[in-house]
C-alpha cells in the first residue's frame, strides 16, 4: 500500500485534484471580480468546472511524470532509449513503463475496471426494469441533486460511454501486448507515445465518473442537442470526459501504424502478416481519423454552452441535425473500431484449435480493410428519423447493406476453416467459437435496423439494443475473454482454470442469448429503449424479469472470470511453453517474455497459418553469427 | 537526404514557389472581389495546397530510403516523419470537420463583418512566414545554424504577429462591426460561432506552432542540431507549414466564397 501512494497513479490523481482545483479557482476568482455568480448548485460554475476538468487532465499527466521525457527532449537533453523498470508485482502496473507488455497489461486492467463499474451500472437500472412502475429510482429518492429516474438516465448513458471506453481500452491492450510480438519487434515505434496514450485515459476516466456526481446527463450516451446544450453540468464532464479519452484512442492508433509499417521482421512482407495485424491496421486507421469528429461535435456543443455560439441552436439559425452528422461519422465506424480487433482474434485463434490453415487468408485480411473503408460511408443509417433530407436514406440503406459483404467473407472463412478440422476446445476456442454465434446473431439483425422501411419502426426500441449488444458481445466481448485466456500464460508464465473457465463460458453464453433475444422481443412490442419505466399494459412485464435474471447471470459469470484470473496470476498451474501448440512466434520462446521481447531475431520464412502441412514453418530464428564465438 | 540538391538552388526553390503562392493568392482575392467562382477558388486553393506539400512540407520524404538499421538516426527520423504526417491527417479531420461545419451552417454567404483589407493582409504575413521557416529549414539541412535561427526567428515573429493580430485586431473589429459569438438568426445562420470557432482553432494551432519554434530555436542555440541530425527543426518546419495549409482553405471559407451578409 506504501508502494501504491508513491506510485504515477496516485501521484496523477493527485495533481489532477489540485489541477481542478486551481482551473475552477481561477474563473471562480476571475467572475467574482467581474461580479458575476460565482457559485452554483454544485459550488462551482460550470464554466469553473470545464477548465477545473480540462488542467485536470494536464496536471494529471506531467504530474504522473509520463510527459517529463519530453519535457527534457524540449530543453535540449537526450534521454536513453529505454529505461530500466526498477518496479516488480503490481506496482510495476501502477507506474510509468515504457515496456509495451506492461502497457498492454495496464491498458486491459482499466479497461476490466471500467467494464466492471459499467455492468454494475447496468445492474442497477436493469433491476429497476423488472417489473413496470418505478421501484427504487423513485421520484422521492435525491442523490447528486438527481431524483431516480434522473439517476436512472445518467446510470444508463454512462453505462453507453463507460463501456464505450472500456472496450477502446480493452482493444488498445490486445494490440498493445500481442502486436509487437508477432510483429517481431522490440516494442512499439513510439514507446513514450504509447505510454501517454494509456496514461491519458486514466485521468478520462476519472472525468466520465465525476459527471455521474455534478448533477448527471439525461442524454444518452450520444449526447444530442439540443437536450445535451441545456443539461446538468455533468454533460461538460461528459463531454471533456470523452473528448480526453478519444485523444488516447488517435496517439494510439498513430503508433499502431507507425510499428506495423516500420517495425517488421525480416521476410515478413504484408500477405505473410498475422491476420490480427491486418485488423489491427484496419481499426487504426479508423480511429486515426474519424475519432476527431466525435471530439469536434463534442467541442462544439461545449462551447455553445459556454460561449453562446448557436451552432444547435435553432434560434440563431443553428442545425442540431448536423450534430448528428458529425457524431455518427465517428460514431458509427466506431463499432467497426471496436469489433475488427474481436474478428482479428477469432481469426488468429481459429487455426490454432482447428489444427486447419486459415481459409482465404488474403480475403480476410482485404474484408478487414474493405469494413473500415465502407464503414466510413454509412454513418447517416442511424439517422434515418431524424429529419434530415429523405433523398439521403436510400443510398445509406444501400452502402449500410454493403458491409455485410466483407463480413460474410469472414463468416465463410471460419466455417470453411472450421470444416473437418481436427477441433478441440479449451476455454479460448469456446470463447472464440461462442463470439462467432453471437456476432452472427448480430450481423442478422442489423439488415431490419439497415432498411428504411423497417428502420422507422425499430428505431429507438429496445430491439436495436437488443442487436448492438449482440455484435459488441460476439466482436468484442466474446474474443477479448478469449484472448485474455488464451495469451494469460504468455504475460504470466501461468494459465487460467479451465474448469472456472468452462463454467464461466457456459454460465454466461445461455443467459446472454436469453438477455438479448429477450431484449429484441420487448423491442417488437413496443417498449423504447432508455426510458425509466414502461406500460403494465404492453403486456412484457414478465420477459423484462427474465431478462433482468439473465443480466445478473452474466454478471455473476464474469465475477468467477474476475475470481479466476487474480487466483490464476498467484497460484495457476505453471505453463512456460508452447501451450496451445502455436506456430506464432511468441509461443515459440518461454513465457513469461523476456523484458525485451525476442533475444535473437527472427526471419519469416513460410505462411502464419499452415497447420497441419508438414515442414512448413511460419518463422526461423537467426542464430547469433558462431564464426566470431569460436 | 537534402544533400541530392545544393542550399543555393534550395533557396532559389524556395524563392520561387513563395512567388506562385503570392501570385495565386492575389489572384484569388481579385477573382472573389470581382465575381462569384467557387469553384475556381477552390481550384486555387487545391494548387497552393500542393505547392506547400511537396516543395515546403517535403511529402516526398515518406518515401525515402532510409535503410534497414532500426536503430540508427536516420531510420528512426524515417518513423517520425511518418508518425507526424499520421498526425497531420488526423488534425486535418478536425479542420474538415469545421469546413462541414461552415458550409452546412452558412452555406453560400458570409459575414459582411469581417475587413477585407485586414483578412488580406494576415493571409500574407502567414504566407510569408512559411517563406522564412523554409529558409531556416534549408540553412539547417546544410549545416548553417546561425542563418536557421535567424530566420526562425523572423518566422516567429511574424507568426506571433498573425496571432495577436486575430485575437486583438481582427476579432475586435468584427465585434464591433456586429459579428460577435452570439451573432446569428434564422435567416444567417450562427455566423459568429462559426467564424470564431474556426479562427480559434486555427489560433490555437499558431499558439502550439509558436511554442514548437521557440523549443527549436532555444535548442539551436545550444547547438544540438546538425546537417544529419535535425529532426527537431524538421518537424517544427512540418507543422508549420501545416497550420498555413489550413489557413489556405479558411481564408476563402471565411472571407472570399459566396455573398456579404449583413447581420443586423
Amino acid at each position: 500500500m506504501k508502494g501504491f501512494f508513491s506510485s504515477a497513479l496516485a501521484r496523477g490523481l493527485f495533481w489532477q485534484l489540485i489541477g481542478t482545483l486551481v482551473g475552477a479557482g481561477l474563473v471562480t476568482g476571475i467572475r467574482a471580480l467581474m461580479g458575476l455568480t460565482a457559485t452554483d448548485t454544485f459550488f462551482f460554475t460550470e464554466p469553473a468546472w470545464v477548465l477545473g476538468g480540462f488542467l485536470g487532465v494536464l496536471f494529471f499527466l506531467v504530474g504522473s511524470g509520463v510527459t517529463s521525457d519530453w519535457i527534457k527532449w524540449a530543453r535540449g537533453i537526450d534521454t536513453p532509449d529505454h529505461h530500466e523498470d526498477h518496479h516488480t508485482g503490481w506496482d510495476k502496473y501502477a507506474n510509468v513503463s515504457l515496456d509495451h507488455k506492461v502497457i498492454g497489461i495496464q491498458y486491459t486492467l482499466v479497461a476490466l475496471a471500467l467494464i466492471s463499474i459499467g455492468g454494475l451500472f447496468a445492474l442497477i437500472f436493469r433491476a429497476e426494469l423488472a417489473a413496470s412502475q418505478l421501484q427504487f429510482l423513485t421520484l422521492d429518492i435525491k442523490l447528486f441533486g438527481q431524483n431516480g429516474p434522473q439517476l436512472y438516465n445518467t446510470l444508463m448513458s454512462l453505462h453507453g460511454m463507460i463501456m464505450i471506453v472500456s472496450i477502446l481500452l480493452g482493444i488498445s491492450g490486445i494490440i498493445n501486448y500481442v502486436v509487437p510480438l508477432l510483429l517481431g519487434a522490440q516494442d512499439m515505434a513510439f514507446p513514450r507515445l504509447n505510454a501517454f496514450s494509456y496514461w491519458i485515459a486514466v485521468p478520462a476516466a476519472v472525468l466520465l465518473l465525476m459527471s455521474l456526481v455534478l448533477g448527471g446527463f439525461d442524454t444518452g450516451w450520444t449526447g444530442y442537442p439540443p437536450l445535451s446544450a441545456r443539461a446538468p453540468v455533468g454533460m461538460q464532464m461528459f463531454f471533456l470526459g470523452v473528448f480526453t479519452a478519444g485523444w488516447s484512442s488517435i496517439l494510439g492508433s498513430l503508433n499502431v501504424l507507425v510499428t506495423v509499417v516500420r517495425m517488421r521482421s525480416k521476410g515478413m512482407t504484408a500477405m505473410r502478416m498475422p491476420i490480427l495485424v491486418w485488423a489491427a491496421i484496419a481499426t487504426s486507421l479508423i480511429a486515426l481519423t474519424a475519432t476527431q469528429l466525435i471530439g469536434l461535435s463534442f467541442q462544439s456543443v461545449m462551447f455553445q454552452r459556454l460561449f453562446g455560439m448557436g451552432f444547435y441552436d435553432a434560434a440563431k439559425g443553428g442545425n442540431p441535425v448536423l450534430f448528428q452528422h458529425l457524431f455518427w461519422f465517428y460514431s458509427h465506424p466506431a463499432v467497426y473500431v471496436f469489433i475488427l480487433p474481436g474478428l482479428g482474434v477469432i481469426s488468429e485463434l481459429l487455426p490454432v484449435f482447428v489444427r486447419k490453415p486459415l481459409f482465404g487468408y488474403r480475403w480476410i485480411a482485404m474484408s478487414s480493410l474493405g469494413i473500415a473503408l465502407v464503414g466510413f460511408v454509412v454513418w447517416a443509417h442511424h439517422m434515418f428519423t431524424s429529419g434530415m433530407n429523405e433523398y439521403l436514406r436510400v443510398p445509406f440503406m444501400y452502402s449500410t447493406l454493403l458491409v455485410a459483404v466483407p463480413t460474410g467473407v469472414k463468416f465463410f472463412s471460419w466455417v470453411a476453416t472450421l470444416w473437418k478440422g481436427k477441433i478441440s476446445t479449451p476455454t479460448p476456442m469456446l470463447f472464440v467459437l461462442g463470439g462467432i454465434i453471437v456476432f452472427l446473431m448480430g450481423g442478422l439483425s442489423g439488415p431490419p435496423n439497415a432498411t428504411v422501411s423497417t428502420d422507422l419502426h425499430l428505431h429507438d426500441t429496445y430491439f436495436i439494443v437488443g442487436h448492438f449488444h449482440d455484435t459488441i458481445f460476439g466482436g468484442f466481448v466474446f474474443p477479448f475473454f478469449a484472448a485474455i485466456y488464451y495469451w494469460f500464460p504468455k504475460a504470466t508464465g501461468r494459465r487460467m482454470n479451465e474448469t472456472l473457465g468452462k463454467i464461466h463460458f457456459w454460465l454466461m453464453t445461455p443467459s446472454f442469448f436469453v438477455l438479448t433475444f429477450g431484449m429484441m422481443y420487448v423491442g417488437l412490442l413496443g417498449m423504447r429503449r432508455r426510458i425509466a419505466d414502461y406500460d403494465p399494459a404492453l403486456g412484457i412485464d414478465s420477459a423484462h424479469l427474465v431478462l433482468t435474471i439473465a443480466g445478473f447471470l452474466i454478471a455473476l459469470s464474469v465475477l468467477i472470470f474476475f475470481y479466476n484470473f487474480f487466483k490464476s496470476i498467484k497460484s495457476g498451474e505453471k505453463a512456460e511453453g508452447n501451450v496451445w501448440n502455436s506456430r506464432s512466434p511468441e509461443w515459440q520462446v518461454p513465457s513469461p517474455m523476456p523484458v525485451h521481447n525476442y533475444e535473437q531475431p527472427f526471419e519469416v520464412v513460410g505462411e502464419p497459418y499452415d497447420y497441419g502441412l508438414k515442414d512448413a514453418g511460419y518463422v526461423k530464428f537467426i542464430e547469433p553469427d558462431k564464426g566470431t564465438h569460436k | 537526404m537534402s544533400h541530392s540538391q545544393d542550399k543555393s538552388s534550395a533557396l532559389g526553390q524556395g524563392v520561387v514557389i513563395f512567388v506562385y503562392l503570392a501570385v495565386l493568392t492575389v489572384l484569388e482575392f481579385f477573382v472573389a472581389v470581382s465575381f462569384e467562382a467557387v469553384p475556381l477558388l477552390l481550384v486555387v486553393a487545391v494548387i497552393k495546397a500542393a505547392l506547400v506539400m511537396y516543395y515546403y512540407m517535403h511529402i516526398y520524404k515518406l518515401n525515402q530510403e532510409d535503410g534497414t538499421d532500426e536503430h540508427s538516426y536516420e531510420y528512426k527520423t524515417g518513423s517520425n516523419r511518418l508518425g507526424l504526417w499520421l498526425f497531420l491527417l488526423s488534425d486535418a479531420f478536425v479542420f474538415g470537420g469545421l469546413m462541414v461545419m461552415r458550409v452546412n451552417l452558412l452555406g453560400n454567404t458570409r459575414p459582411e463583418a469581417l475587413n477585407q483589407v485586414l483578412g488580406l493582409l494576415v493571409t500574407a504575413v502567414l504566407l510569408v512566414s512559411s517563406f522564412f521557416m523554409n529558409r531556416g529549414e534549408t540553412a539547417m539541412a546544410h549545416g548553417d545554424t546561425k542563418s536557421f535561427m535567424n530566420n526562425t526567428l523572423i518566422t516567429f515573429v511574424l507568426g506571433l504577429g498573425f496571432f495577436l493580430g486575430v485575437i486583438f485586431v481582427e476579432w475586435p473589429e468584427a465585434a464591433h462591426e456586429g459579428l460577435t459569438v452570439f451573432s446569428g438568426t434564422p435567416a444567417t445562420g450562427p455566423m459568429g460561432g462559426v467564424f470564431y470557432f474556426m479562427t480559434g482553432m486555427h489560433a490555437f494551432h499558431v499558439l502550439t506552432g509558436l511554442i514548437f519554434l521557440a523549443v527549436v530555436w532555444n535548442n539551436a542555440r545550444k547547438g544540438i542540431y546538425t546537417a544529419e541530425k535535425h529532426w527537431g527543426v524538421e518537424a517544427a518546419a512540418v507543422y508549420w507549414h501545416f497550420v498555413d495549409l489550413v489557413w489556405i482553405f479558411f481564408y476563402p471559407a471565411l472571407y472570399l466564397i459566396g455573398t456579404a451578409v449583413a447581420l443586423k
